[in-house]
């Protein structure tokens, strides 16, 4: 590399490979990097990701970490410019790439501990990066247990996936939505109803939770109520990381930078600050 | 330290040998009580005894809209943009180098931004003593009234025709020398600087922090729940144009533009401010801070207390270009501070 033209800001080309709709309105892209390298991120890190011409919007890395493959997969919502022209995007299209970015979920720390995924609407895409690395290193974790919660049955993203897990009988599957329809025979109700009903090993649980930022002072508290101490929860946190290098300032909560400090933060670092959660 | 005294009379000479290889800005009256660093020409009425200049000098060293990359659509190939300008900011007052060195603190740390430090780079700082002092300042109570580093060369005006010339670095030495041998400083001269100093200061402390400005985020700690937030920011037109004129803001926005043949196109960073509506939305309209009184409160956290716990200063110098901008007349972060201080004196 030509250290003299090194310049944070400069994309690189990565080549969609595979789009995979999850519902209406979410979809799942996988991508090939295009300098032949994998990605080499952590669970929870996060990409910018350039559509030239459109902008540059932050996502989370959904896959696991990958030692030679060079894919990696993202799970977009179609809600804005940026996300819009990814969905129009085919495969064989090429994007521009920055990253991998921010703090990562401490799997170290969970190695030998029971482990509390917490998943709220699409927090299951950031936190299944958590999951299949767990689940690739399975013997060496104790009980995993996932929570998901989905506003309604219809905007449930990974089904098929999340079927498998639970008959698996690698991870304990307990699911949840807000608002049932006809088809829905599961719990019924927000994510914080299925804490009290799971059976967990305070002193040896630890929590990685994403979701919506209302649900985060919920989960917590019903957490605290179970025993499992600030140390022992790990969050993952939503804000606009536009630089992603810790300068333009949009991110921030309070003093942290989401992008740098962030997203993943142990709630004891967090707990002080009055924007966090 | 080396010092040299130079004469007015020396000085079209040097301004015409620097303009040749560097752009160079000197504060000139635009009208009555407004200055500005404005590209120097010759005959330019430099204005010695201007007040602040009313755009920081922040602008030079990142511009309102700045390109980063250029790309191209076909290819999906980016390049970086790198435009390092060299130029002379002649006349900037100290608290403003002051500003400028946190600037370089905040881009070079972590991930260093090359874009700015590449101009930084190619900028030569000349300070030069104030005269006068805005009505809205207040720089000698938070620690900007004056600077160690950050300059080439720093001028005093020690008489009508005369200046005390402080070398801050062998280019500036070099500038200064360009038309032919210099004359050391006399201690007589070393001593008409130090008195202008003093001047300038008596004039600057009278308007002033009531507590040492060290105990700023301490005090900010305290008064999170404050209704002085409520009290002024519901007056707040959410304009940015206290971002836009303080010379420590520097949060950015990034937007790009295409070619009419959707081929190529700039990736470009704009300046962005922590008070306008949308700054902390994200996706799904979710706002972090939809409030004014968030915004507000958030911008002097971010200038009394989150910069000071990264660099040990206030993010604020008290230039008080925040003060005459504010049509609301709510941005005064001498005041707000007085206030919160005011308001938490019984907890001491």
């Amino acid at each position: 590399m030509n250290t003299k033209l090194f310049s944070p800001y400069v994309p690189r080309p990565v080549t969609l490979v595979e789009k995979t709709p999850l519902s209406d309105f979410v979809t799942r892209f996988t991508f090939e990097q295009d300098n032949g390298k994998p990605l080499a991120h952590k669970p929870g890190q996060f990409v910018n990701l350039s559509i030239y011409g459109i902008g540059e919007a932050p996502f989370s890395i959904s896959s696991p970490p990958r030692r030679t493959n060079i894919t990696f997969e993202i799970a977009v919502r179609r809600i804005g410019a940026v996300t819009g022209a990814l969905h129009a995007l085919e495969p064989g299209a090429k994007v521009g790439l920055r990253g991998p970015y921010g703090s990562s979920f401490p799997v170290m720390k969970f190695v030998g501990k029971d482990v509390l995924i917490v998943a709220g609407g699409l927090g299951y895409i950031p936190l299944r990066s958590l999951l299949f690395y767990q689940l690739r290193h399975r013997d060496e974790f104790g009980r995993i247990v996932l929570m998901v919660g989905t506003r309604d049955p219809k905007e449930r993203i990974f089904v098929d996936e999340i079927a498998d897990l639970a008959k698996s009988g690698e991870v304990e599957v307990m699911e949840t939505v807000d608002m049932p329809d006809s088809t829905w025979k599961g719990n019924v109700g927000v994510i914080t109803t299925l804490l009290p009903k799971a059976e967990l090993d305070p002193g040896n649980t630890f929590v990685a939770m994403v979701g919506p930022p209302i649900m985060y002072r919920f989960v917590i508290a019903e957490c605290r109520k179970k025993g499992i101490a600030s140390e022992q929860i790990f969050v993952s946190l939503e804000r606009k990381m536009k630089c992603g290098l810790g300068k333009c300032g949009h991110c921030q909560i309070n003093e942290l930078n989401t992008c740098i400090d962030g997203p993943v933060f142990c709630y004891t670092d967090i707990e002080a600050y009055q924007e966090a959660i | 330290m080396t010092t040299y005294t130079v004469y007015k009379e020396q000085l079209p000479g040097l301004f015409e040998k620097w303009s040749k290889q560097y752009a160079l800005h000197v504060p000139a009256r635009l009208r009555e009580g407004f200055y500005d660093l404005v590209p120097w020409k010759k005959d330019l009425e430099i204005a010695w005894d201007y007040d602040v200049a009313y755009n920081s000098p922040k602008r030079f060293v990142m511009p309102p809209h700045e390109a980063l990359i250029t790309y191209d659509r076909r290819t999906c190939e980016a390049q970086p943009v790198f435009e390092a300008p060299k130029q002379i900011l002649f006349g900037v007052h100290p608290y403003d180098v002051k500003a400028l060195n946190q600037l370089d603190q905040l881009m070079e740390g972590g991930s260093p931004d090359q874009n700015y430090l590449r101009r930084r780079e190619a900028t030569v700082v000349m300070v030069f003593e104030p005269l006068t002092v805005s009505s809205s300042a207040f720089w000698a109570s938070v620690g900007a009234a004056s600077v160690a580093h950050g300059f080439d060369l720093y001028w005093t005006k020690i008489g009508p025709a005369a200046f005390t010339v402080e070398v801050g670095s062998a280019k500036g030495e070099e500038l200064l020398g360009m038309n032919g041998p210099l004359l050391s400083s006399t201690a007589g001269d070393k001593e008409g600087a130090r008195r202008a100093k003093a001047r300038v200061l008596a004039k600057a402390r009278k308007n002033a922090l009531r507590y040492n400005w060290e105990e700023t985020p301490r005090l900010l700690a305290k008064c999170w729940d404050s209704p002085l937030w409520r009290r002024y920011s519901q007056m707040c037109l959410a304009c940015g144009s206290c971002n836009l004129v303080c010379p420590t803001c520097y949060c950015f926005d990034i937007r790009e533009e295409t070619d009419d043949k959707l081929e190529t196109g700039v990736r470009s960073r704009e300046w962005d401010g922590c008070m306008l509506e949308g700054f902390a939305k994200v996706a799904g309209n979710h706002n972090f801070r939809p409030k004014a009184q968030d915004r507000y409160r958030h911008r002097y956290f971010r200038k009394g207390k989150y910069i000071y716990d990264k660099i040990g200063e206030l993010g604020c110098v008290g230039c008080g270009r925040c003060v005459r901008a504010c049509t609301a007349g709510i941005a005064n972060p001498l005041k707000v501070f007085n206030e919160l201080w005011e308001e938490t004196a019984h907890e001491y």
